[in-house]
């Protein structure tokens, strides 16, 4: 078999495009997603029985049922339901935010969870109301311990968002697809598509772990 | 809202619904034996003490989880018919390609679980005299997996949602099944979340059991 | 309130309470019938009853599981007690949840005590100076600049001035514990509880809290004080409380205690603690 990765060099700014794409629907569904994520963890500590069934089922639903179809159900049902046209790119914002949402819920509870018990004893024992004590003690390290994970969430979502490819709209994936497809050249331009990928997937990940143990080490324990 | 649900049709396509389901299922399963078994052989490789061992196993790892499922799915399915002359079939591809990325994340999970193990352990088996091997079947590996385990299970969870892209390469999983009735029918509402209901079903007990044994597990760190 | 017993005769003494110093009642803190339980089977205060002077300084020894920790939880109002009552500078404090009040514990009173835990639990995201000021500013209405004032004044009695900015991941096991006793002490509380301050420390850092302590006790400060350090008991306290069993099986000056303990029990114990000697 023939392998001709030359062929690759002419693309090589339609490619570009597409990561820019990529990277412009992660960051901003990131964003977004990471504070609706916040106020939810928020609203599932609520005494509200109804409220905290309702996130809980929120989380465990997008959880529970794969990016593609809850991908496919905004980009198809939302526009019947809501009676409202949809762009593309619309669509694939709504469905990567809700579903970043749910992923960065779970790891703020998560990091609540983990501040251990005699801190909110120490918070008793200086009298501090329990909303100072909320305000001042637990956020702050809830929110700089959630600082990996959610760097994490993040590099998952770069790679999920290949997934907007099928529904058109123009990624890397799509580009890198349509490209292999009209050029048959499927190995070169695939595995040069898997390549961009990993090289901006991988030193994020590194980057996770030294940030964990620059910052948690100084100001986490 | 006057959308009219009409979930009268899907009975007529209930058959179908089932046929694909039952390739999920099959691709969901498949995929993990294989991912619980090659991804524990990859996680020794992967900590093995010869550098030629250790880094091209790392590099495995490292290249199934930072590229999305997706592109390896498709570059299976597109590439490898290329390169190799023979015809796989379509589902065992599938498993293949979902197996392999399930790899790759659980040999990071039976990592995680090894490094959890105090080295106090590991300096009391030395001060009873464990051989080495000992220490690992007896000590190390039990504890191992009782840490990796809702992690395993959650990867597993994580798997079953990452088959409905092979509807994607037209394997006719429920996901693509259901993709098709729905441009079939002009219903994709119903359709789609009769779809996503189903998988919602299947992850759902899972995930509660991972709760289950994950509080367990507190409780007995805590005693 | 009568809770102390005064001793008759040897042989009229029940085996539950024995005293032995000048006296063992008080006002400042009144434990009166106190029961305390996790679900059925484990009584952690079975009908405890426990005087406190003004002046007093309470070692409270005795083996794992025996109500220690639980009496000085309670004390601080982290946990509550079924029955009984607890009072504080002769005022009612704490009731049991068989009273059936809606409020169970006096938060006024509550401020007035302080607290300081076997692992340090300095805040992680504060400097020094942060952890110092936070309840003072938020809870004891002091500005800013008076409550830094304040802190910077207790570094510098415990010698750690030149810490004020670091943060709790820089200071050794000794300093984080000498800062956590400052906190507490910024709150200017009535009555100071130490649960096993220094267990979780290097023999060589154990001396500097310890001896934070004892300057603690020559400004008169009241403390109660859960510790397995017999030297220390003897050296600090007042009366040394010995618990088992989630009763007070005996209590007594220090050299009464440990030269001679009247209960078996007692005995038993310290022998098994006080080898040393």
């Amino acid at each position: 078999m023939q392998l001709d990765f030359s062929a690759v060099f002419p693309y090589w700014l339609v490619l570009l495009k597409g990561l820019a794409l990529t990277i412009a629907f992660t960051g901003s569904c990131a964003v977004i997603g990471s504070l609706a994520g916040f106020v939810l963890s928020l609203l599932r500590m609520s005494p509200s029985r109804w409220m905290k069934a309702a996130t809980t089922l929120y989380v465990e639903f997008f959880r529970g049922t794969p990016l593609l179809i809850q991908l496919f159900w905004v980009f198809f049902c939302f526009p019947v339901v809501f009676h409202l046209p949809l762009p593309p790119y619309v669509s694939v914002v709504i469905s990567l935010t809700l579903y970043m949402a749910a992923i960065t819920s779970e790891t703020f509870r998560g990091t609540l969870k983990s501040i251990s018990a005699e801190q909110h004893d120490a918070c008793i024992a200086l009298s501090l109301s329990p909303q100072a004590k909320i305000l001042y003690v637990i956020f702050p390290q809830a929110l700089l311990r959630a600082i990996p994970p959610l760097l994490s969430n993040v590099v998952s979502l770069f790679k999920e968002s290949a997934l907007i490819s099928s529904v058109g709209v123009a990624d890397l994936m799509f580009v890198g697809q349509n490209i292999s497809n009209s050029t048959a050249k499927p190995v070169e331009f695939l595995t040069t598509v898997a390549i961009i990928y990993f090289l901006v997937a991988f030193p994020l990940t590194r980057l996770v772990g030294v940030v964990e143990m620059r910052l948690l080490r100084r100001y986490a324990y | 809202m006057n959308y009219q649900f009409d979930f009268r049709f899907l009975e007529g396509s209930f058959g179908a619904l089932l046929d694909g389901l039952r390739v999920t299922i099959e691709l969901a399963v498949a995929s993990n034996l294989m991912g619980l078994v090659l991804g524990f052989a990859l996680c020794l490789l992967a900590m093995s003490r010869w550098t030629i061992v250790r880094w091209p196993a790392q590099l495995f790892i490292e290249f199934f989880r930072c590229t999305p499922a997706l592109l390896q799915i498709v570059w299976f399915f597109y590439c490898v018919p290329m390169m190799v002359d023979v015809f796989i079939d379509p589902i065992l591809m599938g498993v293949l390609a979902l197996g392999l990325n399930l790899t790759a994340f659980n040999a990071e999970a039976y990592r995680a679980g090894v490094q959890a193990v105090p080295k106090e352990h590991l300096d009391a088996c030395v001060a009873l005299g464990l051989k080495p091997w000992q220490r690992t079947m007896y000590v190390v590996l039990p504890q191992a997996l009782r840490t990796a385990m809702p992690v395993l299970m959650t990867n597993g969870i994580g798997s079953l949602q990452q088959s409905a892209l092979v509807a994607i390469v037209a394997v006719a999983d429920l996901m693509y099944v259901g993709k098709s009735l729905a441009t079939e029918a002009y219903r994709p509402l119903e359709t789609y979340t009769v779809v996503a209901l189903i998988y919602f079903a299947l992850s759902l007990p899972i995930a509660k059991l991972v709760h289950v044994i994950e509080r367990r597990q507190d409780l007995a760190v805590k005693r | 309130m009568l809770s102390s017993q005064t001793m008759i005769a040897q042989h009229d003494v029940p085996p539950a309470v024995v005293d032995f110093s000048p006296s063992t009642s008080g006002e400042f803190v009144q434990f009166s019938d106190v029961y305390k339980s996790y679900g059925e089977n484990l009584v952690v205060m079975d009908h405890m009853n426990l005087d406190m002077r003004e002046d007093d300084r309470l070692v409270i020894i005795g083996p794992s599981g025996s109500g220690k920790s639980s009496l000085l939880r309670v004390m601080m109002g982290l946990e509550g007690i079924q029955g009984g009552q607890i009072g504080f500078q002769g005022k009612p404090y704490i009731f049991g949840a068989d009273a059936g009040r809606a409020k169970r514990i006096d938060a006024k009173l509550q401020k007035q005590i302080g607290m300081v835990f076997q692992h340090y639990t300095l805040f992680p995201h504060l400097s020094v100076l942060g952890n110092l000021i936070l309840a003072p500013v938020k809870v004891g209405g002091l500005s800013k600049a008076e409550a830094t004032e304040r802190a910077r004044l207790y570094l510098a009695r415990l010698g750690l001035e030149s810490k004020l900015h670091a943060y709790p991941s820089q200071l050794s096991g000794g300093q984080k514990q000498r800062v956590a006793i400052a906190r507490a002490l910024m709150l200017e509380p009535k009555l100071m509880l130490f649960d096993e301050v220094t267990s979780a420390l290097d023999p060589e850092m154990v001396i500097e809290v310890q001896n934070v302590m004892l300057r603690l006790a020559e400004q008169k400060m009241a403390m109660i004080i859960v510790t397995h350090d017999m030297h220390f008991a003897r050296d600090i306290a007042t009366r040394v409380v010995f618990c088992a069993s989630g009763k007070i099986v005996e209590q007594g000056a220090p050299a009464d205690m440990f030269k001679c303990p009247k209960q078996a029990r007692t005995r038993e114990f310290l022998e098994k603690v006080l080898h040393l000697d």
